[in-house]
């Protein structure tokens, strides 16, 4: 936009009046947190409630019950779902969960069958490991497989054993995945949990079971031959695809977070007046400055693109401090938006990062337009005789 | 001088460096017009170190800025250097600010956030030169003005007379053709005004550069090779402001 060589005369001009400069910037840096904050969660959320076109998932659940404690298949089912065509694998999971509420801090076990886990098409297997091991996990029958993001909000160490919901395990392996649910869950073993859970439901019942299907184009199809085959049982059953089923199920997360879209807008707004109201204080300050400018030879664009170059760098700087921050208390925070046993997870990501410095710039530029073409169409004769 | 004048018409009539052919101004106030300059001729050869006079209100500062291209004419042609500047466009007019017109104010008008050496090197970041070339020229400025010891200094850490040395050094670092000065010592004392007028004598004589200054000053006016009146916007004659003078209430100069 501008010459490097001019740049020292932006920074000098900001510089010249501090306190407003550092007034300003915090401003943005406060608006540019929250903006932030508020994306973090809103991609969050799409990225656990948005279907993509390779998703195999589907989650077959109790027909008309949202909530993993009332939600009861028996566990034979298994079998009956691995023979309809199109699926791939079956696995009842039993699923249960300290907090029923939405809460940012929920300690979901998750039992599964030990092949199922461990095998050799065992869902570790596209987990990465960071610590610990899973052959411990497989000898010991108390032991948990504990999600990166669960593990470091609670500060899990391999080998520590912990308690929620009345059910003890032990730490046995931390690992990372690439999916929100698997972050910020402890796996443990199926039989164990029907065991410790006892009144809810014990051996033989589990919360649901988790289907890939072959064909990512087969979804619909092989829900539907799901819940026909029990439409009949005692326990009838209602398959979707993992994601709707999360938005389902998350419904008052998603519709919260979708609500604070509108506190992302009107933070952005609030950046574009605060930069807005500093620039043209500052050019009102300079009118006879920028008519010398003019004398010397500036061009009206130039001294334009000197003015919007400081309201972009305000933008930039206070963008880079707010985003920074917004990004570190997400990162550190381990946050995990939590419903029903299902996680949303809140993640730092450099895309947000990226979108937080250009959207910051962006508006400190377009906050300095205005002034910014006045300044450079002024007369420059009568500049100097005003004042 | 006639033949001497005729003599050069006749061999080389190099045109003025200046020619402003009847310059006129207006202003429109409601139903009012302000006629500041009024069909001004004027002619101002390359080397030339004029002064002009007036009352207040006569027109200088009108004439000096429709020169210096920080104004524009309503009528007439201003012709600098062969190029008739009343009808460049805006940025053109800029442009040829930068590189042809050096403006010394009365107040300076220094960048307050820029030290005295990034004050003249500012007129230089519009031409395209190295860093070091750059360093070179103000440095040669400020050495010229006699302030190069000053050159880390802020304006508001300057003398008046300090100052006006920094802004002549930005208006002569880009060698331009004309150099105008707006009451350049009207806020000085004495001796300082003495100084800054010794200083544009040198950048007459020993740089060959064309300046325009206006003044109130008599002393001032009397550093340049020629003086020039203003009265509501006309030019004056000598020989009728000398009429003038006797027939009214002598004046002190
Ligand atoms: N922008 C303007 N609008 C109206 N009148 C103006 C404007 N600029 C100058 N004038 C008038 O033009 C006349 C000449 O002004 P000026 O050139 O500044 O005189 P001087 O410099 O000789 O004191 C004055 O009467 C002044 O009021
Ligand atoms: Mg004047």
């Amino acid at each position: 936009m501008i010459a490097p060589k001019f740049i020292p005369v932006v920074v000098k001009q900001l510089w010249r009046h501090r306190v407003r400069s550092v007034l300003t910037l915090s401003g943005v840096a406060i608006a540019m947190f929250l903006f932030i904050a508020v994306q973090t969660l809103q991609e969050g959320v799409s990225r656990s409630t948005q279907a993509a076109a390779g998703d195999t998932t589907l989650v077959v659940y109790r027909a008309n019950r949202f909530c993993p404690a009332a939600s009861r298949l028996p566990q034979f089912y298994v079998d009956r779902i691995e023979k309809i065509p199109g699926v791939a694998s079956a696995v009842p999971v039993k699923i249960v969960v300290n907090n029923c509420r939405a809460s940012l801090d929920v300690v979901t076990f998750r039992g599964v069958p030990r092949e199922d886990l461990a095998g050799p098409q065992g869902w570790a297997n596209k987990w990465q490991l960071i610590a610990g091991s899973v052959a411990e996990w497989e000898k010991r029958s108390d032991s948990a497989l504990v999600g990166e993001t669960l593990a470091a909000r609670r500060g899990f160490q391999v080998g520590q054993s912990f308690d929620a919901s009345g059910i003890t395990v032990t730490v046995a392996g931390i690992v990372r995945s690439s999916e929100a649910q698997d972050q910020n869950v402890a796996y443990v073993h199926l039989d164990f949990l029907q065991q410790a859970a006892g009144k809810g439901g014990g051996l033989g019942s589990v919360t649901q079971f988790t289907v890939r299907v072959d064909d990512p184009a087969k979804m619909e199809a092989v829900a539907t031959a799901i819940d026909d085959e029990f439409r009949t049982e005692a326990d009838p059953t209602m398959t979707s695809p993992e994601k709707a089923f999360v938005a389902q199920a998350g419904a008052d997360i998603v519709e919260i977070v979708k609500f604070t879209q509108w506190l992302g807008w009107g933070c952005l707004a609030a950046v574009l007046t605060l930069v807005a109201n500093a620039i043209v204080l500052s050019v009102q300050d300079r009118i006879k400055e920028h008519a010398v400018l003019q004398t010397l030879g500036f061009r009206s664009g130039l001294i334009a693109r000197l003015i919007v170059s400081e309201g972009m760098l305000i933008g930039l700087l206070g963008g880079a401090i707010g985003t920074g921050i917004a990004l570190a208390v997400v990162h550190f925070g381990n946050f995990s938006l939590s419903q029903e046993g299902l996680s949303i997870g809140v993640r730092a990501s450099w895309s947000v990062l990226a979108w937080g410095l250009i959207i910051s710039a962006g508006v400190g530029i377009v906050a300095g337009l205005v002034p910014a073409w006045r300044a450079g169409r002024r007369e420059i004769a009568s500049c100097f005789r005003a004042v | 001088m006639t033949t001497n004048n005729t003599h050069s018409r006749t061999l080389s009539p190099a045109p003025a460096l200046i020619q402003c052919r009847r310059l006129t101004k207006t202003y429109k106030k409601g139903d009012n017009t302000i006629t500041p300059l009024q069909e001004l001729d004027l002619d101002v050869p390359a080397g030339d170190f004029l002064a002009l006079m007036g009352p207040s209100g006569s027109g200088k500062t009108t004439l000096l800025n429709l020169i210096a291209g920080i104004d524009r004419p309503s009528g007439g042609n201003l012709i600098i250097g062969g190029t008739d500047i009343a009808t460049l466009s805006r940025s053109k007019l800029a442009d040829w600010r930068s590189t042809h017109v050096g403006y010394v104010f009365q107040l300076y008008n220094l960048v307050p956030v820029l030290t005295a050496y990034e004050n003249v090197e500012l007129p230089l970041l519009l031409h395209s030169m190295s860093a070091r070339e750059r360093h070179q020229k103000v440095s040669t400025a400020l050495e010229l003005v006699g302030i190069a010891d000053r050159h880390d200094h802020y304006p508001r850490q300057l003398s008046g007379g300090q100052e006006q040395r920094v802004a002549i050094a930005r208006a002569i670092v880009t060698d331009p053709t004309i150099i105008v000065g707006d009451e350049p010592t009207g806020d000085l004392d004495q001796e300082s005004a003495q100084a800054i007028m010794n200083l544009m004598t040198r950048l007459c004589e020993d740089l060959g550069k064309t300046l325009i200054i206006v003044t109130h000053d008599a002393k001032s006016a009397a550093y340049a090779k020629r003086t020039l009146h203003l009265e509501k916007g006309r030019l004056v004659e000598a020989a009728d402001l000398a009429a003038r003078r006797e027939s009214t209430v002598p004046q002190p100069v």
